[in-house]
């Protein structure tokens, strides 16, 4: 009985400090995670839903510039409508694309540390190298725009253009194409930035906040044609 | 809606028959730790049920990664699982658990059958014998730890999809209680079962050792299948739609009513307590509960995992 109890104790104590220990370096993984936000530079995008005229440029230009496989997309422009009566009809478009969250669900769960958060830049990106194909990352991004790349099979997704144009010194390739100026990309830092004006001026909304995302893809309403309760 | 094929589903079967296995595992030699420390003493070794669930709980766990290695969609990467740790990641603190949980397991499996393993060695590899004697000594820390690790591993099972905001069903802090307790209701079963197979007498004491906790553990999980459902219906929004489309008519409804509450779950109560009753236990009987229970665990793993991606928040 006695060594029963004495290995009872011993578990319970062995519980005891495994649990205090795990929430410590959980507490210790999320204040390495503020000081990525004293960064120079978290970039940041608006879609302007009021100049999107739905032409899908961004999401060929995207193609090219990122040489995304067939059947796999980092950005769609999701089109609902038409609201209103002829002749007076039109659409609403939303952009569907990772929305760079500043919470990452995604890197999160990532067990490999193959989705992470760029600290220089504050971009969410895949480390195609370390990523073993899970899905762990695509399950639990609130937004679905993850999805495993055909060629390397690692997962995928949108990442500001970081190692394409971004590299080159250029704004990304959606924002450069588009024909409306419908998309602003900019440092969320630099208070004389056009995207902190904006923002600053302009309502906006984000989507899917009350989960924690922190999302830096801004959007600015449209006239919306019909009424949900 | 296809029930095995819609837009927001990313995770198919073979998540939930690893989950499935990692729960057998764990339970099973919860059951044989139990055995063996409140029933068989040093003889443990001996019964028939006490080596099922000791082949039982590594095979599960070894087909359980084996199958998780094979869904990925870089099976030869899986070793950078291994090498690269996030702590914030269920996956990654799952997977350290698992590799532990192993070591445990086959250190506490040496200390139940040393005396079979020293004989057969008889003193030839003098390292064998020191091992051994080292092992006996830390027997009960061992336990201890493997009790916890197997624990820890049915948790597990739950925290892994409860991690997931994406999901409101599976993002419910009810689901690891959930999983733990039919994890080990399942290796009960499964202990049952294969205790059956290698002629274990179906009226012997472990037998009824196992019955009597199973009873309560089945009252348990039906209590967290009610909470489960329950809370995400009076939360409202997403989390009720989701609780509604899972529970509703279609192929999961019935899986879940039919396959889950009346196969995996009442039958196995209602013969329980027959069979408690009656006092005589008969190989069949014995048999057909423990089939109804791991039926029931399994198609509880899928109905989780299949209806919990129906409704994104
Ligand atoms: S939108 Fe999805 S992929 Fe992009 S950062 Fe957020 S969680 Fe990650
Ligand atoms: S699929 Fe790749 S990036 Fe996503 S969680 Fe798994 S290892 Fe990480
Ligand atoms: S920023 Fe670059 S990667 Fe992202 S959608 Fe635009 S073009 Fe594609």
């Amino acid at each position: 009985m006695e060594n029963k109890r004495r290995l009872f104790l011993k578990c319970a104590c062995a519980t005891a400090v495994g649990a205090v220990g795990s929430t410590k370096l959980i507490a210790a993984q999320s204040d390495t995670k503020t000081d990525t936000t004293e960064a120079e530079v978290n970039y940041a995008l608006i879609h302007d839903e009021t100049k999107c005229i739905g032409c899908e440029v961004c999401v060929d230009a995207c193609r090219e510039t990122n040489n995304v496989p067939e059947g796999v997309s980092r950005l769609e422009i999701v089109k609902t409508g038409p609201f209103g009566e002829y002749p007076d009809q039109y659409f609403s478009f939303s952009r569907k694309s990772c929305q760079q969250c500043d919470g990452t669900p995604c890197v999160n769960v990532c067990p490999t540390g193959a989705a992470y958060k760029d600290p220089k830049t504050g971009i969410v990106s895949v480390d195609s190298w370390k990523c073993v194909g899970c899905m762990y990352c695509i399950a639990a991004c609130p937004y679905q725009v993850r999805f495993i790349n055909p060629v390397t099979k690692a997962a995928d997704k949108c990442d500001f253009c970081k190692e394409t144009r971004l590299k080159e010194g250029k704004s990304p390739a959606c924002v450069a194409a588009c024909p409306t100026k419908a998309l602003v990309f900019g440092n969320l830092k630099d208070p004389d930035s056009e995207i902190v004006k904006v923002l600053k001026t302009t309502p906006n909304y984000r989507r899917k906040t009350e989960l924690g995302t922190r999302p830096k893809l801004f959007r600015i309403a449209t006239k919306s044609g019909e009424i949900k309760l | 809606m296809n029930p095995f094929h819609f837009d927001s589903l990313v995770w198919h079967w073979p998540i939930a028959i690893y989950l499935f296995l990692a729960g057998i595992s764990a339970g099973a030699i919860c059951f044989a730790v139990l055995l063996k420390h409140f029933k068989l003493g040093q003889n443990a070794y001996k019964s028939s049920f006490v080596q099922a669930a000791c082949l039982l709980a590594p095979l599960a766990v070894f087909s359980g990664l084996g199958i998780l290695v094979l869904d990925l969609t870089k099976p030869f990467d899986f070793w950078k699982i291994l090498v690269f740790y996030n702590p914030t990641s269920i996956m990654s603190v799952g997977v350290a658990v698992l590799m532990i949980y192993q070591v445990a397991l086959f250190s506490w499996l040496a200390c139940l059958f040393k005396e079979p393993i020293s004989n057969w060695c008889d003193h030839r590899w003098p390292l064998i014998d020191r091992i051994l004697s080292l092992l006996d000594k830390h027997e009960p820390t061992i336990t201890g730890l493997l009790v916890m690790l197997a624990l820890s591993l049915g948790a597990y099972t739950g925290f892994l999809l409860s991690a997931l905001t994406t999901f409101p069903m599976l993002n419910n802090p009810v689901l690891p209680m959930l999983f733990l307790v039919s994890g080990i209701s399942s290796g009960a079963a499964g202990t049952l079962l294969g205790g059956l197979l290698l002629k274990g007498n179906p009226d012997s004491k472990e037998v009824h050792f196992i019955h009597h906790i199973e009873i309560p553990i089945i009252l348990f999980e039906l209590v967290l299948l009610f909470t489960f459902f329950i809370g995400l219906i009076i939360s409202g929004g997403q989390s009720q739609a989701a609780a509604l489309t899972a529970l509703g008519e279609g192929f999961w409804g019935w899986i879940f009513w039919a396959g889950i509450i009346v196969i995996g779950l009442t039958l196995p109560l209602a013969f329980n307590l027959f069979m408690t009753a009656s006092s005589k236990r008969k190989l069949s009987y014995v048999a057909i509960t423990a089939s109804c229970s791991l039926l029931g665990v399994l198609l509880l793993r899928n109905f989780i995992l299949y209806t919990g991606q129906m409704t994104v928040a």
